[in-house]
């Protein structure tokens, strides 16, 4: 069943509905809330449903919280709700939706990144020992 | 129309009673406990294994707990309000006696005592390309309102890439985030580290720290189990009985004092309180769950009845035979 309303508003042709991340939380410390709203509405504004929260800062047992509500969260993707890119790589990650390729992607280059710091750690070095010899000196 | 609307309203009440559990603390939470029933109904010998929720066990235990109603409706610490006076005839006061001694019964309703929980330690998914990625791990909890919390999914993204079921330290911080129960704290409070019980057991407060246990820890956690024994453990140590005698602990702790074949301090306190009743029936319970023992065997033989039980008890089965006759015999006397 389409969520009527969309079809009923006169200014808000080819709207839809949107999962996405709302930004809360204050200066330094984000915390987001995941959050049924039609695409056209501002970030932070009246969303239709709160699906759940995303906490993006590790708490001290390290881990990092999300908490989704599947079941609404299948209820409007039923609707015909589109998620946004954060969303559906939460959602992989939780083994909800299948793994999102820019996951996997990241994953890949953030390995060959860590591999290129570990084969070139003399050059590195050397230019590091420069920089702390001319501290010195001035 | 008032009338039939309250009835079928008490009747779906009392249904919705029916499925449930009242906690520690008095909130009224919807759980679905999934029934742990042992895998052999028969122990040794062909007599069927005792559990705790069998119901000769429950009558033996509500029995020896007592009905202490100055200490049930003691005054607890709330807020300071006048005394209220009613002036009632013979049958009120009769019926408000009655409705008293209901809810005293109410709220000594039994702590479960449960098997203790395996680890969760499944795997739902081991993605290889995912390592490295991240620093921390992402725990995705499922805040779905009508699942039960036992059967709602906690699932862990480690930073290796495995996604693995959280196990139950984890599950139950979670779930305390997301659905905080009353009296519950996400870290344990230190006074359940050993050190401070010791401090707590000087002060006699054994019953404060059970009830604080039971709101903190899920009883099937290796926690509540180990809060208990050691509780128990000082409790029949130091003799002080009475302090759980008409709470809903007693019944947990004669469970384990029979388990683990401890009665003999027990019955000696019951006796020497001229609770002679409550010990043949502490006997009883004794032949029940080992009926192997001894004093269970010859109990079988004679068919021994009331004080006959305790005398075979003594003769064979405790340490502390020569007390039991004597308070046996003082008490013939006194009869």
């Amino acid at each position: 069943m389409v969520h009527l309303s969309s079809a009923l508003l006169k200014r808000y042709h080819g709207g839809f509905v949107v999962i996405r991340l709302a930004l809360g939380g204050c200066t330094n410390r984000p915390f987001y809330r995941i959050v049924a709203a039609f695409n056209k509405r501002a970030r932070d504004s009246k969303y239709i449903e709160q699906l759940g929260t995303y906490d993006p800062l590790p708490n001290k047992y390290n881990e990092k919280l999300v908490s989704l509500n599947y079941g609404r969260i299948k209820y409007w993707i039923g609707c015909g709700a589109h998620t946004t890119k954060p969303v559906a790589k939460l959602l992989g990650l939780s083994g909800f939706f299948p793994l999102h390729p820019m996951t996997v992607t990241e994953a890949e280059r953030k390995r060959k990144r860590a591999e290129l710091m570990k084969a070139q750690p003399d050059g590195d070095r050397a230019e590091e020992e420069e920089q702390d010899k001319k501290e010195q000196e001035a | 129309m008032a009338a039939p609307g309250m009835v079928h309203w008490v009747r779906i009440w009392s249904s919705c009673l029916k499925n449930v559990q009242r906690q520690g603390s008095g909130r009224v939470v919807c759980a679905s406990r999934v029934s742990y029933s042992s895998s052999s109904d028969t122990g040794e010998g062909g007599f069927p294994k005792m559990q705790f929720a069998d119901e000769k066990v429950q009558d033996i235990l509500t029995q020896i707990t007592g009905l202490d109603l100055q200490k049930v409706f003691r005054p607890v610490k709330e807020e300071l309000k006048p005394p209220a006076y009613k002036l009632m005839t013979d049958a009120q006061l009769q019926e408000a006696n009655s409705r008293a001694v209901e809810e005293a019964r109410r709220r000594l309703k039994m702590t479960p005592v449960l098997p203790e929980r395996k680890p969760i330690q499944d795997i739902l998914a081991h993605d290889k390309v995912l390592a490295g990625m991240e620093t921390a791990k992402y725990v995705f909890t499922d805040i779905t309102f009508e699942t039960p919390h036992r059967q709602r999914f906690v699932v862990v993204r480690e930073p290796d890439g495995c996604l693995r079921k959280a196990s139950w330290e984890e599950r139950d911080r979670m779930i305390q985030v997301y659905f905080p129960k009353h009296g519950r704290k996400i870290t344990p409070p230190p006074i359940f580290q050993e050190a401070n019980l010791k401090n707590v057991y000087r002060q006699d407060q054994h019953e404060a720290l059970l009830d604080l246990c039971l709101a903190q820890f899920e009883p099937d956690s290796a926690e509540y189990k180990k809060v208990h024994r050691l509780t128990y453990e000082d409790i029949e140590k130091q003799g002080k009985y009475n302090l759980l005698r008409s709470t809903r602990h007693f019944g947990g702790m004669a469970w384990h004092l029979v388990m683990s074949r401890n009665v003999d301090g027990l019955l000696v306190d019951m006796l020497q309180r001229d609770l002679v009743h409550d010990a043949v029936s502490l006997v009883s319970l004794f032949n029940l769950v080992h009926p192997q023992s001894e004093s269970a065997e010859e109990a079988r033989k004679l068919n021994a009845k009331g004080l006959d039980l305790l005398k075979v008890y003594a003769k064979e089965e405790s340490q502390r035979a020569g007390y039991i006759e004597l308070a046996l015999q003082a008490h013939q006397r006194t009869f």
